[in-house]
């Protein structure tokens, strides 16, 4: 499949288990992942070679959600067991964890460090976002809260590159803005003419957008101020602050669960169709561009539903029978037959996040499974 | 009370947050009443027994009375059902071709609807048909719309 | 395969494929939890989804319930007398109570069904989604199959049984 390897520029199958979140480095040298209840540090070697491990981060007790690396180099967690931590990075490659005090009683679900490092926000299924920053006099990490009119788990977050607007999208099917200001930290100057307002006082809510099911990801693109969500019904949407919403659907039906801006007229998709989708917008309208890395239709799973009424013997052999067909050829030959292609994931895709731009367009791109990989694609 | 122990005190909390089924419902639903509702039942009706399948199944998926009582959704369910089951087999691919994909999102959640009721059930070869037809057509894209859709019929 | 029992097992496949995109959910109600929100009792509405309802006939049916981390799977066997009910019964429970090695397999059923699959969201991610949909639809087939086949050999068997015994008074 010469389009297979010409998408896919590196496959890490990492853990054996599923990684909700990743995220790299800012020069690219090192990759952060979850892993049950760890985080997981490795050092890039190249697109042959496998990563190293360098450093292993536990000190949580439940599943890690999410992690992400800050601009310094900090990297936070966060996990169902209620907690996060920033972990100090030491000149001899090891970390130190400081505990954050984020002041709610359910699961933290996502974090997002803001552009300038030195503050970061976590959504939480406790319907409450907390904004997170250092606070010098008690050297700790302290929290500020989000909580009107979030009426459920926040799923996703994302800041705009002023570090004030804060996009945050959940299970009770809102995509809402808030604003993440703290003061002493952050200047006014940053939202200077900005046309979502005038004014933003901390938690106040910016605007919001009703989809009805579950919002799995949201991204700023900053520049055009315009948000990209992805929902649960299967749509990419792009909104901005005069009030236009697009809408598409994804071609093959099943639900994206991230999205990443490609440059200002195209986003990458990916979710439980276990690869990414390119969308791009023409003419004011968003739509399908390409599939990356997709299983040729012949061998792809829906091939077992081929529905032509008309030959039912053929049916009767291929319909449902796949699976008993191999398990019966590994039982009998104590193999698996190789002529089964599959996507460079098995499994739903959870995160794409950019890993490498050229001239204000992303080049490639990075993403995490449920099967426990990271894969870079070229777009 | 006696069991005042299985008391959810969470519940009286209106700080609590939870959302009810009633407040999933979207917003800026309009009510329908059976009396606004029984000229479109009577054309569907009569549109499908005049034979003209293609517009029975037309009107009936657009526009359905997400905002009715359910006795209301019942006899609406009623009439499209009547019209589903009174098609014949031969047709129904092109009928579905000629609906839009709202309309697909429509009418497979009047096939989910309909093989849930006893009425529908003992003609559930026929709606079972209607099924293959649509995903043969749209994939499995209504179903992942009915799945999340709040407004039901 | 007959012409009816396709479209059916088309339908079933098409919603389990919807129904079995699902993610790591953490409990909103009870710290520190992660549980099937499916079978608690919920009081977050927004977790659960539209009910699917497949029915061939009133005998046969197939209901999948879907929350944001767990599915539950419902399906009637056709039972259409008496002995086919005590088949149905003896065989479902023979497999319930081996539960564990079906990993899916819940152990009760729920009320008014033969037998109830979970799927939550540690089944779709340790195995594939499109192998668990089809065992549940070889599942169906092949439990008809069975079914009829027991009651075949049960009516052979109570057949010879009977001339044996009868046999006696014969003279």
């Amino acid at each position: 499949m010469s389009f297979n390897e010409k998408s896919v520029l590196a496959n890490f199958k990492l853990v054996k288990a599923p990684i909700y979140s990743h995220c790299f480095s800012a020069d690219r040298t090192l990759l952060a992942i979850t892993c049950e209840n760890k985080c997981l540090v490795y050092r890039l070697q190249g697109a042959t070679s496998p990563p190293s491990l360098v450093a292993t981060l536990e000190n949580h007790d439940k599943t890690v959600t999410a992690v992400d690396i800050s601009a310094h180099g900090r990297i936070v967690t966060c996990s169902q067991d209620r907690n996060a931590y920033v972990w100090e990075p030491l000149s001899d490659g090891s970390y130190r964890p400081t505990l954050v005090l984020l002041r709610i009683n359910r699961a933290a679900t996502s974090v997002s460090w803001a552009p300038s490092g030195y503050k970061f926000a976590v959504g939480s299924s406790a319907r409450i976002i907390a904004v997170c920053y250092y606070e010098q006099e008690n050297n700790w990490w302290v929290s500020k809260h989000i909580k009107k009119p979030i009426k459920s788990t926040i799923n996703c977050i994302s800041w705009h590159s002023n570090g004030v607007l804060l996009a945050a999208g959940g299970t009770d099917g809102y995509m809402r803005v808030f604003s993440g200001f703290i003061k002493g930290l952050d200047s006014k100057d940053a939202v200077v003419n900005s046309p979502w307002g005038d004014k933003f006082p901390f938690g106040s809510l910016v605007r919001e957008w009703y989809q009805g099911s579950y919002v799995h990801d949201v991204k700023w693109n900053s520049s055009q101020e315009r948000i990209g969500f992805v929902a649960h019904d299967g749509s990419l949407n792009v909104v901005d602050s005069q009030g236009n919403h697009q809408t598409v659907d994804a071609p093959e039906g099943l639900p994206y669960r991230s999205l990443a801006w490609i440059n200002n007229n195209s986003i990458l998709c990916a979710g439980y169709s276990c690869h990414p989708v390119l969308f791009s917008e023409a003419n004011g309208a968003w739509k399908f561009a390409k599939n990356l890395d997709k299983v040729s239709d012949a061998n792809a799973k829906k091939s077992t539903v081929s529905l032509d009424g008309n030959d039912d013997e053929e049916e009767n052999n291929a319909f449902g029978m796949s699976a008993l067909k191999k398990f019966k050829e590994l039982d009998l030959k104590g193999r698996v037959s190789t002529a089964v292609q599959h996507s460079a994931h098995e499994n739903a895709i959870v995160e794409l996040k950019a890993f490498q731009e050229s001239n204000g367009q992303v080049v490639q791109v990075s993403s995490c499974g449920l099967d426990g990989e990271i894969v870079l694609y070229n777009v | 009370m006696e069991d005042w122990r299985r008391i959810d005190i969470d519940a009286f909390d209106p700080e609590s947050g939870r959302l009810t089924a009633a407040d999933l419902i979207p917003p800026n639903q309009a009510q329908v009443t059976l009396q606004e509702l029984q000229p479109k039942i009577q054309q569907i009706r009569s549109m499908s027994t005049s034979g003209d399948m293609i517009s029975a199944i037309q009107l009936a998926t657009s526009d359905p009375p997400y905002g009715a009582d359910d006795s209301t959704k019942a006899q609406y369910l009623q009439a499209v059902l009547e019209a589903l089951g009174q098609t014949r087999q031969a047709d129904i691919s092109n009928i579905i071709k000629q609906l839009s994909p709202k309309q697909h999102d429509v009418l497979i959640k009047y096939l989910y609807k309909g093989m849930s009721v006893p009425e529908g059930q003992k003609q559930g070869g026929i709606l079972l048909s209607w099924f293959e037809k649509l995903t043969q057509e749209a994939g499995v894209n209504p179903v992942v719309h009915y799945l999340s859709d709040r407004r039901t019929v | 395969m007959s012409q009816s029992l396709r479209p059916y097992l088309t339908a079933v496949r098409y919603s389990l494929e919807a129904a079995l995109t699902l993610s790591n959910f953490s409990s909103q109600e009870v710290e520190r939890h992660n549980r099937p929100e499916i079978e608690v009792g919920n009081t977050s509405a927004e977790l659960l989804l539209q009910p699917m309802h497949v029915s061939r006939n009133e005998n046969e049916q197939v209901l999948i319930e879907t929350s944001v981390n767990s599915v539950r799977v419902n399906i009637k066997v056709k039972q259409a007398d008496e002995i086919e009910q005590i088949l149905v019964h003896k065989f479902t429970r023979f497999l319930e109570q081996r539960a564990e090695s079906f990993h899916i397999l819940r152990r009760t059923p729920i009320a008014g069904y033969s037998i109830s699959f979970l799927i939550t969201n540690k089944h779709t991610e340790t195995m594939k989604t499109s192998k668990l949909v089809d065992f549940i639809i070889e599942f169906m087939e092949e439990v008809d199959k069975e079914i009829s086949e027991m009651k075949l050999f049960l009516n052979a068997r109570a057949r010879f049984v009977a001339e044996a015994y009868l046999g006696e008074f014969v003279y």
